[in-house]
């Protein structure tokens, strides 16, 4: 069996399981936003209504909002907060960080784990090595809330094998990007995609991060990457941290493996419409941008902040940019505040605002009017996610954007990366 | 429970390839009533859909249906248009989900939209596996959806199947 198998035969009580098979299983964790948990306590409030079984399991992230701009935003954050003490769930308040990183920064999303939310970036806690699932809020309301259960489909695996160096101002976001447009947008829906491969094993743990993350656009159900050393090491690290439950595949040999080579790759720049549109740099060189932001689902990581530096410190942005810093978590905060990386990017024009989701879907921030441009770390760029359907968001790795912050339009950074130095 | 209907006849709207939930249901109207956001859904596809769908009616999707967000209130304002099922050439893995558990049925074609234009009288029947285009004569079979999902259905829905079925969780497979 493979690592997803694995974990919902466990979590099912069964032998053995294989793709196809329908299983319930026990969950460990279901995590929701500020405007998932909202509807999914409406669900359960009005169809279901008994006493949750095991609140623990109940994690509400508030990450849209760090704080909210409207009245009626405001009522919703009132009902969820009221939601999650009457029935005795946890709760991450405004300004905790974006709803993924909080929970795997906070030891909540663990090896071996079923992780669900109705988020669709959900699939990016198999990061850790858990099995972790987008559902609808009917499944959270009907199932996880009153029986701490859910219903799965046992995924067919495909195997994404990346090897290669990376040449300098190339990043490991850089080839998350370009893999979407290799593999294609709803090219493997359902599918569990296991990314191995000396490339993905010599990344630390927020560098992987960037894979699973973007399953949900692919079509697929999960993505994993095998724990290792760097998985324990990582989770060890963490308040609560535990190895204890670790999971690893049979290492089965797999029918359908996707090898690639990131050796050559170019930045990458993801332009509207779609994440999948996907072009070298050199494509869209030279688009004017009235915003940057390092942020989002994907972003507001230490390592964008490190990139961004080595671009940004001893210059400033361009006068027509504004520079959003969203960190992930409040962990990010401290840690870039230790660095001295809060110092040299406010210096060099950035705004550092709290930690959240960032403009992801404009609930406080970052809306644009027709014409304006955005180039951000942010996972998303369907027309109108920001503001106009006339405004454009361009997604790339946090060398990029900081490069396009301090001329004006997008930038190659490479030409600010010195040669023989890799990413860091 | 009424009488648990798999097969059904009616007009088709067509619409292209991946559309995501934000076109059932923009995030500004999430908070609304039903009666209210049913008025857009996928408006900016197709003005006309929600001013003119009719009960019955069968939707006609392309590749990748619902894919983004996971919200299933997007399944639920599709049903409160009151057609009476989805087809697509493929739905994303969260949105078929959604479908079942909310209530909807549905079924995938692998080339649905190639075979059907707007207006074309079509009859899908969810149980059976049937995709026919009454107005062209154009039929498909493919693989009906489990029995687990079929019984979600028949009982209106997963939170309706929970209460209705002690054993719901034993009987899965």
């Amino acid at each position: 069996m493979n690592l997803v198998e694995k974990i919902l035969a466990r979590a099912s009580g069964r032998e053995s399981v294989s793709a196809g098979d329908v299983v319930v299983a026990e969950v460990d964790r279901l995590v929701m936003h500020d405007l998932s948990a909202y509807l999914t306590g409406k669900v359960y409030d009005e169809r279901v209504g008994v006493d949750l079984p095991y609140p623990d399991r109940v994690v509400t992230v508030f990450d849209h909002h760090f704080s909210p701009p409207t009245e009626q935003q405001a009522d919703v954050l009132n009902r969820n907060r009221e939601w999650a003490k009457r029935r005795g769930t946890q709760l991450f308040d405004c300004g905790s960080g974006n709803i993924h990183n909080v929970l795997v920064q906070h030891g909540l999303a663990l090896p071996g784990q079923i992780v669900v939310g109705s988020d669709s970036h959900t699939p990016v806690h198999g990061a850790v090595g858990a099995l972790a699932v987008a559902l609808g809020n009917d499944s959270h309301a009907g199932t996880v809330m009153p029986f701490g259960k859910a219903w799965f489909r046992v995924p067919e695996l495909v195997q994404i094998e990346l090897s290669g160096q990376l040449r300098p101002g190339t990043t490991p976001r850089d080839v998350a990007l370009w893999l979407v447009k290799e593999l294609g947008e709803g090219s493997v829906i359902y599918k569990a995609l296991e990314f191995t491969g000396p490339f993905i094993k010599g990344l630390g743990f927020w560098d992987r991060w960037l894979f699973p993350v973007l399953c949900v656009d692919l079509g697929a159900k999960c993505g994993y990457i095998e724990p290792d050393e760097v998985t324990r090491a990582f989770v060890e690290s963490l308040p609560n941290g535990s190895v204890d439950g670790i999971v690893n595949g049979d290492g089965d040999p797999v029918e359908d493996v996707r090898r690639f080579d990131v050796s050559d790759l170019p930045p990458q720049v993801a332009a509207p419409p779609t994440v999948g549109n996907v072009h070298p740099v050199d494509d869209v060189v030279g688009t004017p941008v009235q915003w940057a932001e390092l942020g989002g689902h994907g972003g507001g990581r230490l390592e964008d902040f490190v990139l961004a530096a080595r671009v940004l410190r001893g210059r400033r942005i361009h006068p027509d940019v504004k520079l959003n810093l969203v960190p992930g978590n409040r962990e990010v905060f401290r840690r870039a505040l230790e660095l001295g990386l809060v110092a040299d990017l406010h210096e060099a024009g950035g705004t550092w605002f709290p930690p959240s989701t960032g403009s992801n879907q404009t609930a406080n921030m970052g809306a644009m009017s027709a014409g304006e441009a955005m180039i951000s770390t942010h996972s998303r760029n369907f027309p109108g996610r920001n503001g106009s359907t006339e405004a454009s968001m361009y997604l790339a790795s946090a060398l990029t954007v900081a490069a396009s912050a301090v001329a004006g339009r997008i930038t190659d950074p490479r030409r600010h990366v010195s040669e023989g130095k890799p990413h860091e | 429970m009424s009488e648990f209907v798999t097969r059904f006849e009616g007009r088709c709207w067509k619409f292209g390839a991946n559309i995501p939930t934000d076109a059932l249901v923009k995030s500004a109207y999430v908070f609304d009533p039903m009666e209210e956001i049913v008025k857009h859904v996928l408006e900016d596809h197709n003005p006309r859909f929600p001013l003119e769908v009719q009960p019955g009616d069968i939707v006609v999707a392309g590749h990748h249906f619902g894919q983004s967000s996971g919200r299933a209130i997007a399944a639920k304002a599709l049903k409160a248009t009151g057609i009476g099922c989805v087809v697509s050439n493929a739905f994303s893995r969260t949105f078929s989900r959604n479908v079942f558990e909310i209530g909807l049925p549905s079924l995938e074609v692998p080339d649905a939209t190639e075979l059907v234009e707007d207006g074309h009288h079509l009859v899908v029947d969810i149980a059976e596996g049937l995709f026919r285009n009454e107005t062209t004569g154009a039929e498909r079979r493919v693989p009906p959806a489990s029995p687990f999902l079929l019984r979600m259905l028949e009982a209106g829905g997963l939170i309706a199947l929970t209460q209705s079925d002690p054993n719901w969780a034993e009987t899965a497979r």
